[in-house]
């Protein structure tokens, strides 16, 4: 009899073991379906109105324009492009920069999808866990995440631009070693 | 060359197909985005197809010679991309209709979890079948067209007839499309995404795993030198492409490094170089796509994939280091 009471014992608390372990995911879930969902879900209602609004032909336009220096070719576009297309889409301005500068704005703007993606969720919800699942860790702790979200964007403006200036510097490596020539300068179909 | 018509069934677990693949003259190109690796089913389609295959990682083909693409994408953005331009696409992975393009994602379309017992030689009258599908499909898009002209004229009535009241109307009409939209995403790609993060979070806590994580993540996470290691291997050019697919690899180690700073374990302020240091091999699995989204020509992407790996790899200490300088006073006195 004491033997079955302590099979019963180890199988109650396997038993009970087991569905903790639900329990405990259960309530993570719930805390940021009432946090995070609902927030990120108006958000994105207005970032998509605005976008709709703008339009693409201005952005195009923007596109083009943006092409001309290196400032404006890894910062200020992809920036933008990220904020208005999102990912994947932003990368469909590139088409309007010459051949060689194409890997440098991809670099570029691949990386501009996560960095401003704390401040403005709109960009890239399919991977916002890159950001949220730290987040999530800074504000159990009471703390405000906006402040970490804004040094996220800030770095990212400057590190982002690096990157895509130094990708250029790559492309030349990697276009000298192969003997692959990539025009500088926009095709006019 | 002869070329054979193809069925391809979804796998168990999978999504949408049955998907019948005949090449003709002009469509008979087989392209594989799997991060330069040669999926069997490649070997067995182009044995019954007689079509060639192209690896999209080292090249890229015009839209117009894919006859079908296949992608390896456990997240989001590759399965939609190549249905969203009309090209049957098969996934290896079970991935059903999700992720920013999921409008796209349709059974005409796209069919996932495929192994080679899926592929099989398609008889006559579902080879017949298909041409058919072939001509709605092109249908559809002079269709799509004259939606987009129909959104001009829309805009062009505002001369006249009291601007406001149409102004209005359309205003109203974008927020309500664009809550649809919202609504869509959150329900297609954030709240399946929690979900399986909640259950890990919940197995790590829950169990004794969690114990042996934070003894690993706390030494990584918690301090400068283990960041910029963390960032030092996402961005090693070999590992980078295979670290990329859906960023699910970087969605985790966040999360993890999220619990422990959620228990104390690691600094705040080490929040900063972390989002960093997990991110260092952003979009390399994705450069022949994004570059296909720049209508980039095949030698650009033959040199781009490349290109894109060495500077991640170059930039990605840095990018941790200076978001680490960054972090100073971050949640300092808090």
């Amino acid at each position: 009899m004491k033997g079955m009471n302590t099979i019963m014992k180890i199988l109650v608390n396997f038993a009970s073991g087991f569905i903790g372990l639900f329990k405990s995911g259960a309530s993570t879930f719930i805390d940021w379906m009432s946090s995070i969902v609902p927030l990120v879900l108006l958000l994105l209602v207005l970032m998509n109105a605005i976008i709709s609004l703008i339009g693409e032909e201005k952005m195009n336009k923007f596109a083009r324009f943006s092409a001309k220096n290196p400032f404006t070719r890894y910062l200020v576009l992809p920036f933008v492009a990220a904020f208005m297309l999102g990912n994947p889409m932003a990368h469909s301005m590139g088409k309007f920069l010459p051949e060689y500068y194409k890997p440098s704005y991809y670099a570029s703007a691949a990386q501009f999808c996560h960095t401003s993606n704390g401040l403005f969720p709109h960009i890239n919800p399919a991977e916002l866990f890159i950001w949220q699942g730290i987040a999530q860790g800074v504000s159990k702790l009471g703390l405000n995440t906006t402040e970490l979200a804004i040094r996220y964007l800030l770095v990212g403006l400057v590190m982002n631009f690096i990157g895509g200036w130094i990708t250029d510097y790559t492309t030349k490596f990697v276009c000298k070693s192969t003997g692959i020539q990539l025009s500088k300068t926009v095709d006019l179909k | 060359m002869e070329f054979h018509s193809v069925k391809v069934v979804k796998g168990t677990g999978g999504w949408g197909g049955p998907l019948v693949i005949t090449p003709t003259e002009t469509r008979n190109k087989i392209l594989y985005v799997t991060g330069g690796n040669r999926p069997e089913i490649v070997d067995k389609l182009v044995k019954l197809t007689g079509m060639k295959a192209v690896d999209g990682f080292k090249t890229s083909i015009p839209d117009e010679e894919i006859a079908v693409a296949i992608v390896d994408c456990g997240g989001t953005l590759r399965c939609g991309i190549y249905p969203k331009k009309h090209i049957k696409t098969i996934n290896v992975l079970p991935t059903g209709k999700s992720g920013p393009l999921a409008e796209y994602i349709v059974p005409e379309l796209y069919v996932s979890n495929v192994g080679v017992n899926q592929i099989s030689l398609a008889d006559e009258a579902e080879a017949a079948s298909e041409t058919h599908a072939d001509a709605e499909t092109e249908n559809t898009e002079p269709e799509e067209k004259f939606d987009t002209s129909k959104t001009i004229t829309q805009q062009q009535k505002t001369g006249f007839i009291g601007k406001i009241g149409v102004g209005v109307g359309k205003v109203v009409a974008t927020f309500n499309q664009a809550a649809k939209q919202a609504v869509n995403t959150v329900l297609t790609t954030i709240i399946p995404f929690m979900a399986f993060v909640s259950l890990i979070i919940g197995i790590i806590n829950g169990s004794g795993i969690g114990k042996v994580f934070a003894k690993v993540m706390t030494p990584l996470a918690g301090n400068i030198w283990g960041l910029l290691l963390l960032g030092f291997i996402c961005s090693l050019p070999f590992l980078s492409p295979l670290l990329g697919p859906g960023a699910v690899i970087g969605q985790i180690i966040g999360t993890l490094i999220g619990v422990e700073i959620g228990k104390g374990n690691i600094a705040p302020q080490y929040a900063l170089p972390a989002l960093f240091a997990i991110n260092t091999q952003n979009g390399c699995d994705f450069i022949p796509v994004g570059l296909g989204l720049m209508e980039a020509k095949p030698e650009t992407v033959e040199v781009g994939v490349t290109s894109v790996l060495y500077s991640r790899f170059i930039n990605g200490v840095p990018r941790v280091f200076v978001a680490w300088l960054a972090s100073f006073g971050l949640y300092s006195g808090k």
